[in-house]
């Protein structure tokens, strides 16, 4: 309950009890914790900074695609030539997260950005958005960034200012300078910029002392260290999943946890439109249920650290089965394979997949995931080889990264840092106290380096344990360059002055090599002047990146090493996971990565895909494991592993592997913020140096204790009842079919759905004009999240926090339906997007006592906010239950500058008003009156709706029913459309389109379309 | 129970076809009858019991006001309800009471059209606990919107905005039936006291009684003419009471039932409703008026035969109620409706069983004991029995509004409703409200109607005991003794 874990106080968001009780001592311990005369703000950004802010956007603003970074401040007052005031403006950019880019379009309004979209032109995008990158506004606007320098005396915060703080900072580095760098360790987090591999470069060249370490806590390490082993270098494994007829995923998943996941998706879906002609299939072998095993045709679950044995398996069959050819001089590798044949590590399942792989040779993918070590790396690569699929579905592109991978890395660090070698230290983004392996103690190591110096976004875990804490500038401030998976170079540019003055991690190296801080912008610049077709300067900022890629040499596999992998790998002892030997999975969290957004509340309340978890994370058990353990939902357990202990709640996961135990890292922070503190459980703390990935030899133990997890699906524990029949149900509202039955049947859907003849209650009248209208593909839909944010951040949609969503009250306008269907350790998974399907007859407008919701002249189900009494008769009387009601001012207490992120084209909601999807009627405001402008019809594809915008796949469109040559009215009356709840006759404007699986015909089918294993 | 009640001495309930039914034991004349019902009016100081009554109950009251505040101040997130659940404790409290509400104007009104002369003794005090129930009733709707403060839209209005109610939704029909309802009550009760509040009025010793009493009695005096008026607009009353007996919960039921729910969308709710108000409101009557001539000693006036009859109204609405449960599941499965079927199997063997089973019990099975006519006729019994049909009526309003609500089409947007501490504190202060009312209602007002029950009380003068025809009250005028 201390503020003093925050970086100083803020009268309006945070209130310390002392400081409310105003007690002497405590006015005594702030005067001694700030010495300087009280300059405490009275907003979060003081309004003569906003503007001064606004100003500095704004004049950047209008010099079109080129925003320099003005020193001199231009008043607002004089409007800049060439803009208009409120109308919003888009800039290409791109966020990176652990050397991963997501190219960006960021609409700015009145020079704040507002919205962050996927950059439409860029490959790896086509206008697609993940998480992180759209919940990035958030976290700009967090009032719980960092805004000083702090430096700590005495283990207590003093505020520096940023003058001071470099001043000093000068100093220290002009002596290491002097000493060439010697007893100075540069900690940095991965990245791919050219700008900051160049000054690293001088670095080593300049002080050839430094010591130099890289460290992701979630990285792709494994896949670096296999194609290490078989490329002789590090490589990039890229894939292109539109190229992919058959896909075999090992642990990997392709569709949300990979550099290119956006672009892998896109080509998935592309190959899943059955009417567009044949439907690639999908196998998924995993230990958690992760987004790829839901939509994977078939899928086997198994602990991860069994993975390797049926990929071995697979190459067996594949090999020695099916007599798939080696290329020449691997012959060597036979035993490996002949070991995992005679250890029955080929059940019937691979003989299928093998058929299926061997079919469609050059056109198949087998992919390994980040997880699995090097080895099976090695062989996925060689089994790509055979199949001929590298140069095709697989390629591998050159790796920029050099030196030790990250976990020999920070464990080199903790070495030479507990033998007293680091003197000082540098620590460039990145949380090691919160993420290092358990077994390193970095915190405790951390204490002991003399000067040590913390470039972070917040006053987090390790900015508290260095000496000196430094605000670093968010990614939507600060100039920066990367290199994205394709090679392509890409500059980011700011969107808004510097809020709090921070600095980029190489004007800090600048200061450290230069004795003075180069802005990022001359850095950069000077960068993509030697860049290799980047071309134009302001033709790069206009489009975001560079379209040529440099030239790359190839990659030669390197046979020895092949077979060197594949042999120590495959002839190694397996380890046995069962009931007396239990696996931990540390996976990456979906919500949060590796932690570093957990102060970020739009992805805290975001549903887990899968789990439907929101704050927390949970250790996920299988359904007959955790019967076993006695484990049910909810039970605190305790995770022992080699020694240490951990304390987590269990959520039992239908589908997981056996035996195996999933936690998720990124909770459990201690300094995130007001928001990311104290949710979930610190993975970190079981997770050592020597198994990052998954480690065997878990107990588990139960508490007795129970802790509440708040799940925005299936509230409660369910009872057998209620299990029947959504079971029994799920099926008849998501339609899905095989591809055979597609063939055989296209109407199928309409088929599923069947219901009596409807009759009307009320007179309707024909609709002229324009009626807008929603398709959502069930098949290309991959539950991936975005859509969800996207809206939150389109329609300024409340958090409300985990108390409230685990009593149901959670405020997003679209959520994802997920049922598990069949076998609960081997289910089916059926999802579907559900926001207001805007009913023809709607139930809601019916039911309103004071007309607060009723029909617009295009065929909107529209709310009047200011004309709803709150009666909540609409959300009873609503069968989707899509309508969300303000059961207390949510849009209270919000910091000044965290109101910057509203989008004021939608009106934020009071207490005791119902709200819910308007299809994003300000988009279609705005696509009227530009049409009107200019004196056309509104054309098809020209009102694209938040969710639609970012969604990966394209699987919702929409349009204008009433135009039938747009693509929403022919989706909608194609064979796979049907709607939901049809036989209400409420006439939704929203139709889905049935989900079709492609099993191999080979295995075994049941009833229900899932697949037997 | 047997030490709040004492064994009735005077048994009035066997039944001889010779003679008039006796409806008042006892040897009450007109005099002594007056005498008996003013003075608990005129008694100087009320006893301690009812100032220790008041307070605890007034106290309740205070603390339901107080939740409302707190509930107005913070939202009506300070209730259980959620996503699926928009309607939990408040609907449920509303329903309750309204039919509570029911047996007041029944009694007064269809009783009285179908001249069955015992319910003259228990008319006055069933419409007052109608009046107080419906105030109680009418506060939850008030309350239970997100923005209190323009609760009025729902009225038709005329406004400079033009902007009027939506007069498809059966939440607008409510406020016009409840309203209807309310008045209509009112009126009825205050006009069928204003005879007795003469009487006290004549009888007033102090001045503030004799204005107090005097304005209300509107200047009665008791000629023919008066009474020429007044039974006149008595039967008026009666005749447009008596259908908003049917309409008003049938309106109620609307809200459910117009809507698209399963377990709400069913055309039996209008009478299944209606019964269950009956039922609940008798019951109510008797929860009140046991211990009431217990202890005011008004078992003479309020006699075994009333509570007997009462049983019986209890015991035939009961299992009316019981066949409109059965008829319920019978439909479901007929009608061969998926979610309709679920949404019954679900009540009774879903997260909400408990609820249901209680239900069942205590509004199906206790009643049937009535069948037995030493149950019918043992108070103490028949106040355990009627507290049971009161829990069981306020569940049934739970069973239908809740469980309905937390499952009903996607499987993925169920829910589970949990009442919070504020909901439970503002239920239970409603029971505050309305006993203070109720006390109050004894301490100033004639509990008993002392005209109409002259009318069917043997005429003291005659000596041979044999009664009076009915009706022939103005024979000899008591005022001429």
């Amino acid at each position: 309950m201390s503020s003093m874990n925050q970086n100083g106080l803020d009268h309006n968001y945070w209130r310390s009890l002392q400081e409310l009780a105003d007690e002497p001592e405590f006015r005594q311990f702030l005067e001694g914790e700030f010495p300087e005369p009280a300059e405490v703000p009275t907003d979060a950004i003081s309004r003569r900074r906003f503007l001064q802010v606004m100003g500095a956007s704004v004049a950047m603003a209008s010099l079109v695609g080129c925003r320099w970074p003005q020193e001199t401040i231009v008043p607002f007052a004089s409007r800049p030539e060439g803009t208009t005031p409120g109308t919003a403006r888009r800039y290409a950019t791109v966020m990176e997260l652990a050397g991963a880019v997501s190219p960006l379009l960021v609409t700015s309004l009145d020079g704040r950005p507002i919205k962050v979209e996927g950059n439409p032109d860029h490959p790896l995008s086509r206008g697609a958005c993940d998480l992180f990158a759209q919940a990035g506004l958030l976290e700009l606007y967090d009032p719980d960034r960092s805004r000083h320098v702090l430096e700590r005396e005495g283990g207590r915060p003093r505020r520096r200012s940023h003058g001071e703080g470099e001043t000093a900072a000068a100093a220290a580095f002009a002596a290491l300078r002097a000493r060439r760098g010697a007893g100075l360790a540069v900690l940095t987090e991965s990245t791919s910029s050219p700008t900051f591999a160049a000054l690293r470069g001088r670095l080593r060249d300049e002080l050839p002392e430094v010591a130099w370490y890289e460290y992701e806590p979630v990285s792709r390490d494994n896949e670096r260290l296999g194609t290490g082993l078989a490329f002789g270098e590090a490589r990039r494994v890229r894939v292109d999943v539109a190229a992919a007829r058959v896909l075999a995923c090992f642990d990997a998943d392709l569709l949300q946890d990979h550099p290119t996941a956006l672009r892998n998706a896109r080509g998935f879906a592309d190959g899943r439109r059955a009417e567009d002609g044949a439907m690639n299939r999908l196998y998924a072998v995993e230990s958690e249920l992760s987004l790829t095993g839901g939509m994977a045709d078939h899928r086997v679950a198994m602990p991860s650290l069994e993975i390797p044995h049926a990929l071995y398996g697979l190459a067996a069959e594949l090999v020695l089965g099916r007599g798939l050819s080696l290329p020449p001089g691997y012959e060597a590798v036979l035993p490996a394979l002949e070991h995992a044949r005679a250890a029955g590590h080929a059940p019937a399942w691979t003989g299928a997949l093998a058929g299926d792989l061997l079919a469609h040779r050059g056109e198949s993918l087998i992919a390994v995931g980040p997880r699995q070590p090097d080895h099976v790396h090695v062989l996925a690569i060689l089994l790509n080889e055979a199949l001929g699929n590298t140069g095709r579905t697989v390629s591998y592109g050159p790796d920029d990264q050099r030196g030790l991978s990250h976990g020999a890395a920070i464990a080199t660090l903790a070495v030479a840092m507990g033998k007293g070698q680091v003197e000082s230290l540098v620590i460039l983004g990145g949380n090691p106290v919160h993420d290092a392996p358990a077994d390193l103690d970095f915190g405790g190591l951390l204490d002991k380096v003399a000067a040590s110096w913390h470039l972070s976004l917040f006053v987090d875990e390790t900015s508290q344990r260095c000496r000196w804490h430094l605000p670093r500038a968010h990614w939507l401030e600060a100039w920066h360059d990367v290199r994205d998976h394709d090679g392509r170079y890409a500059v980011a540019q700011p969107l808004i002055a510097p809020l709090y003055d921070g600095w980029t991690p190489a004007e800090l190296l600048s200061l450290l090599l230069d004795g003075a801080r180069r802005p990022a912008h001359d850095l950069v610049r000077a960068t993509a002047a030697r860049e290799p077709g980047a071309g134009d300067w302001e033709a790069l900022l206009h489009r975001g990146f560079a379209e040529a890629t440099p030239a790359e040499s190839p990659a030669v596999l390197d046979g020895r090493g092949v077979v060197a992998a594949v042999r120590g790998g495959g002839l190694a002892k397996p380890p046995a996971i069962g009931s007396d030997n239990l696996e931990l999975v540390f996976v990456r969290d979906p919500s949060l990565h590796d932690g570093r957004f957990a102060n970020n509340a739009w992805l805290q309340e975001l549903p887990d895909f899968m789990t439907k978890l929101a704050w927390d994370n949970a250790a996920l058990f299988g359904v007959s494991t955790a019967a076993a353990l006695g484990v049910v939902h909810g039970d605190v357990v305790e995770l022992q592993l080699d020694g240490r202990r951990l304390e987590a709640a269990a959520y039992v996961l239908p589908g997981h592997a056996p035996w195996s135990v999933s936690l998720s890292l990124g909770h459990g922070r201690t300094a995130a913020g007001k928001v990311g503190d104290g949710t979930g459980f610190r993975a970190y703390a079981l997770r050592t140096a020597a198994a990052p990935d998954a480690a065997a030899g878990l107990r588990v133990a139960r508490t007795g204790r129970s802790h509440q997890l708040a799940t925005t699906q299936d509230h409660h524990a369910i009872d057998a009842v209620g299990m029947r029949e959504r079971e029994k149900r799920s099926r008849s509202l998501v339609v899905s079919g095989t591809l055979a039955e597609y063939r055989e049947h296209p109407e199928f859907a309409s088929h599923r759905t069947h219901h009596p003849p409807l009759v009307s209650l009320w007179q309707e009248r024909p609709r002229e004009g324009h009626a807008w209208g929603m398709t959502v593909d069930l098949s290309t839909c991959i539950g991936c999240n975005a859509c969800v944010v996207a809206c939150q951040a389109e329609n300024n949609i409340p958090v409300v926090g985990k108390d409230q969503v685990a009593r149901g009250r959670e405020m997003h306008w679209l959520r994802l339906d997920r049922y598990f269907q069949g076998d609960p350790d081997a289910p089916a998974v059926a999802h579907q997007p559900v926001a207001c399907v805007h009913c023809e007859l709607a139930p809601c407008e019916q039911v309103c006592p004071v007309g607060a919701t009723m029909h617009s002249e295009d065929g909107l189900n529209v709310m009047a906010y200011n004309r709803c009494v709150g009666t909540r008769y609409c959300s009873n009387n609503c069968p989707y239950k899509v309508r969300r009601f303000n059961w207390f001012n949510f849009n209270s207490d919000i910091p000044d500058v965290r109101k910057l992120v509203y989008n004021p084209e939608v009106s934020l909601r009071a207490r005791g008003v119902m709200e819910k999807c308007t299809y994003c009627v300000q988009r279609i405001e705005a696509a009227k009156i530009d049409a009107k402008n200019e004196g056309r019809p509104v054309r098809d594809g020209e009102v694209v709706t938040a969710c639609q915008q970012t969604c990966p796949t394209q699987a919702i469109a929409f349009g204008d029913l009433n135009d039938p040559q747009s693509r929403v009215a022919k989706l909608t009356t194609g064979d796979r459309a049907y709607h939901l709840l049809a036989e209400l006759n409420v006439k939704p404007r929203t139709a889905y389109l049935a989900r079709l699986r492609n099993p191999n015909p080979e295995l075994a089918e049941s009833a229900d379309g899932h697949p037997a294993h | 129970m047997g030490i709040l009640l004492t064994r009735d001495t005077i048994d009035n309930t066997a039944h001889d076809p010779a003679r008039p039914q006796e409806l008042i034991t006892g040897g009450y004349d007109f005099t002594t009858l007056t005498d008996k019902v003013c003075g608990i009016v005129e008694r100087p100081g009320a006893p301690r019991a009812w100032w220790v009554a008041l307070g605890f109950m007034a106290s309740l009251a205070a603390m339901m006001f107080a939740m409302i505040g707190y509930l107005i101040y913070k939202g009506v997130g300070v209730w259980g309800l959620n996503n699926p659940v928009g309607w939990g404790w408040a609907i449920v409290n509303f329903v309750f009471w309204v039919g509570i509400g029911h047996a007041g104007t029944l009694i007064s009104a269809i009783l009285y059209l179908l001249r069955q002369q015992w319910r003259t003794s228990i008319n006055r005090f069933a419409e007052a606990m109608t009046i107080f129930a419906v105030v109680c009733a009418g506060i939850f709707p008030g309350i239970h919107v997100g923005r209190v403060w323009v609760v009025w839209w729902l009225f038709p209005l005329p406004n400079y905005q033009a902007m009027w109610p939506n007069f498809r939704s059966p939440l607008l029909w409510d406020v016009f039936a409840v309203g209807t309802y309310a008045t209509v009550s009112l009126l009825f009760w205050y006009t069928g006291m204003v005879p007795d509040l003469a009487t006290l009025r004549d009888r007033a010793t102090t001045k503030v009684r004799k204005i107090a009493y005097g304005f209300f009695a509107l200047g009665w005096r008791g000629s023919n003419r008066h009474w020429h008026r007044y039974e006149k607009a008595y039967l008026i009353l009666a005749g447009l009471a008596t259908p908003l007996v049917l309409s008003v919960h049938s309106v109620v039921s609307f809200d459910f039932a117009t809507s698209q729910i399963p377990g709400w969308h069913t055309t039996i709710f209008p009478p299944y409703f209606v019964a269950g108000a009956i039922f609940s409101g008798f019951a109510m009557v008797m929860t009140c008026l046991i211990p009431a001539r217990e202890w005011y000693g008004l078992k003479n006036i309020v006699t075994l035969y009333h509570l007997e009859t009462m049983a019986k109204i209890i015991l035939a609405t009961g299992t009316m109620v019981g066949y409109a449960y059965a008829t319920e599941f019978f439909i479901a499965w007929y009608g061969g409706n998926p979610a309709e079927q679920f949404a019954f199997i679900n009540r009774a063997f879903g997260p909400y069983a408990w609820a249901y089973w209680i239900m069942v019990t205590c509004n199906v099975v206790s009643p049937q004991l009535f069948w037995f006519k030493k149950i019918r006729t043992s108070p103490a019994a028949l106040l355990v029995i009627c507290i049971f049909v009161n829990i069981g009526m306020w569940f049934e309003r739970f069973v239908i509004t809740v469980t309905s609500l937390s499952r009903d089409f996607l499987p993925a947007a169920w829910g589970y409703y949990r009442p919070t501490a504020i909901d439970i504190l503002t239920f239970v202060g409603s029971f505050g409200l309305f006993f203070t009312l109720v006390l109050l209602f004894m301490r100033f007002l004639p509990m008993i109607a002392m005209a109409e029950v002259k009318t069917v009380m043997p005429q003291k003068h005659w000596e041979d005991k044999v009664s009076r025809p009915v009706g022939d009250y103005h024979g000899t005028n008591p005022e001429d003794r």
